[in-house]
């Protein structure tokens, strides 16, 4: 919890009203993004991003396994957050699993799509291998390493970049194997397969204070809130999923603008990110 | 009797009947297993006190879906929670063994619960029980679709029973997008074929949402209409839900 003064709340949300916020900022701009990718070694991807003092990492691993009896043509991906005590003394213990499973929750709505697999970000079916018996697994764990607000974008937005930077590996199936074999498989060491993030969504959280929304609050002005509407927003401009934090009711119209609010600011994150990547990319390979 | 048992097979073999194809809902003279319309909900059951033991409870079904949930306190908050001038909520929703097709651990779901605690955080005037806690416990008997929803229109007619002040019964509907059809209250079957989902939570006399959740890809027009429907549904089904409060009242009056 951020201690503040009476006089501080009054000036953060006066400050929001006149559209001039504390750090200089107004109602619809983002701080800096920074995007650093191939931070892990050991993962198939990874990526560090940071908006201003919020910092988080995210990796990928991929891993062969069965897919579900369910679904034998879908590949398998789940997200994991986690938020150590060492970024705030307030996520040790049942504070930080709490957070931590409403990240991932909200993660898991606004990336993955619908039960069939439809308007996911990710797509399933591109990690089959054999359909019925082999897949690829992704595992997406992240960690917040600092927070300072408007946690839920900055994981979205390290999510899609540590996805362009993973590189999964070409399986070759032996043939010959039928019935209920598992069928063999080589696993190629030098061939990699890009992943396709082009329709990877970005998260744009919407914060309401007063009678007005900002993007990107930093903790302070997010102590300050009444309800907070997450939206994810693919290139084509539909909407991926939304999820509501914050007790206060809204008004149906609300949210309405809320989403065409978000639809406009999206645009103009997905191209920054994007232009972010390709730079943080380009240094990689130089390196 | 020899004879019977000779063209009766021996062996038990388990029929498929359950099993169809997805192809089948994407034809245009699809009707849903349970013979609805599209924008129909499941005819809507409640009772309250159900449970004597509790300071309030309530029993919902929905077609299959079977809930209840009790309502205990408010009770002294734990010596080591922090004070608070408001009081606290304390949400738990889990399934019996038995509930879902497949046996599972008899689980609690946090995810559920979280959800659960935003539903009902911003309809119940907290500052009315300062330094307690109510415990709101969500038991799902059986699932049928639409589980969180009827938790939720459940959890909040429990604790209009139990007295706790709220500004306005909570109601929740969801809603299935299938294909391009928007299908609300959809069962079991329905929604695991489905290509997005909305669910909405809202008071519906003062038309504010608690809360909103979507997944799966949506045009804007497609939400438009997508919470129209919900909101529709959610003053209907707080009538049944109010109804049943006066009802309960009435016959204890007696």
């Amino acid at each position: 919890m951020v201690g503040l003064s009476l006089g501080e709340k009054n000036f953060i949300q006066g400050g929001i009203a006149q559209d001039l916020r504390s750090d200089g900022r107004k109602r619809l701009t983002y701080r800096p993004v920074s995007v650093e990718t191939g931070v892990i070694p050991q993962a198939n991807g990874s990526a560090r991003v940071r908006m201003g003092a919020t910092d988080v990492i995210s990796s990928v691993k991929a891993e062969l396994g069965k897919p579900s009896s369910l679904q034998p043509d879908k590949g398998k991906v789940s997200i994991y957050v986690d938020c150590s005590p060492t970024a705030a003394p307030m996520f040790e213990g049942r504070g930080g699993d709490e957070l931590s499973t409403d990240l991932s929750v909200a993660l898991q709505c606004c990336l993955l799509g619908g039960k069939s697999g439809a308007g996911a970000g990710i797509d399933l079916s591109s990690l089959i291998v054999v359909e019925g018996k082999m897949c690829w697994g992704l595992y997406i764990d992240c960690l917040v390493v600092s927070s300072d607000g408007n946690l839920l974008d900055a994981l979205g937005a390290a999510i899609k970049a540590a996805l362009s930077n993973t590189g999964i590996p070409r399986v070759l199936v032996a043939a010959g194997a039928s019935g209920d074999e598992q069928p063999e498989v080589d696993i190629s060491d030098e061939e990699f397969l890009q992943f396709d993030t082009s329709d990877v969504p970005v998260i744009v959280t919407l914060t309401k204070v007063g009678r007005h929304y900002i993007v990107d609050a930093t903790s302070e002005e997010e102590s300050q809130m009444s309800s907070a509407v997450s939206i994810s927003v693919n290139r084509k401009g539909h909407i991926c999923g939304l999820t509501k934090r914050g007790g206060a009711g809204l008004d149906p119209s609300i949210v309405l603008d809320m989403i065409s609010v978000a639809k406009h600011v999206s645009e103009q994150l997905m191209n920054k990110l994007d232009s972010e990547i390709a730079a943080a990319e380009a240094v990689e390979d130089d390196s | 009797m020899a004879g019977r048992r000779g063209t009766n097979p021996t062996t038990y073999s388990p029929s498929l009947k359950t099993q169809k194809t997805r192809s089948t809902i994407f034809k245009d003279d699809w009707v849903r297993p349970d013979g609805r319309g599209f924008q129909q909900c499941r005819p809507a059951f409640f009772r309250t006190s159900a449970v004597t033991a509790a300071s309030g409870s309530a029993y919902a079904e929905f077609g299959n879906t079977k809930v209840i949930v009790s309502v205990f306190g408010p009770r002294e908050s734990k010596k080591a929670m922090m004070y608070s001038d408001i009081g606290r909520l304390n949400c738990n929703v889990s399934y019996t063994t038995f509930a879902t097709p497949v046996r599972a651990q008899g689980s609690d779901r946090k995810d559920f619960s979280s959800m659960l605690h935003k539903a009902l955080e911003g309809a119940v005037i907290l500052e009315t029980f300062p330094k307690t806690t109510v415990d709101v416990f969500a038991l799902v008997l059986e699932s049928g679709g639409s589980d969180l929803p009827v938790v939720i229109s459940c959890a909040s007619l429990a604790l209009a029973d139990a007295g706790i002040l709220m500004y306005d019964l909570v109601t929740s509907v969801s809603l299935s997008c299938l294909g391009k059809n928007l299908v609300i209250d959809p069962i079991l079957e329905e929604e695991s074929y489905q290509d997005g989902s909305l669910m909405i939570t809202c008071m519906p006399s003062r038309y504010e949402v608690t809360q909103l959740t979507i997944t799966g890809e949506w045009s804007t027009p497609k939400i438009n209409e997508g919470m129209q429907l919900c909101l529709d549904a959610c003053s209907k089904l707080a009538n049944i839900m109010r109804s049943c409060l006066k009802e309960a009242t009435t016959t204890s009056q007696e």
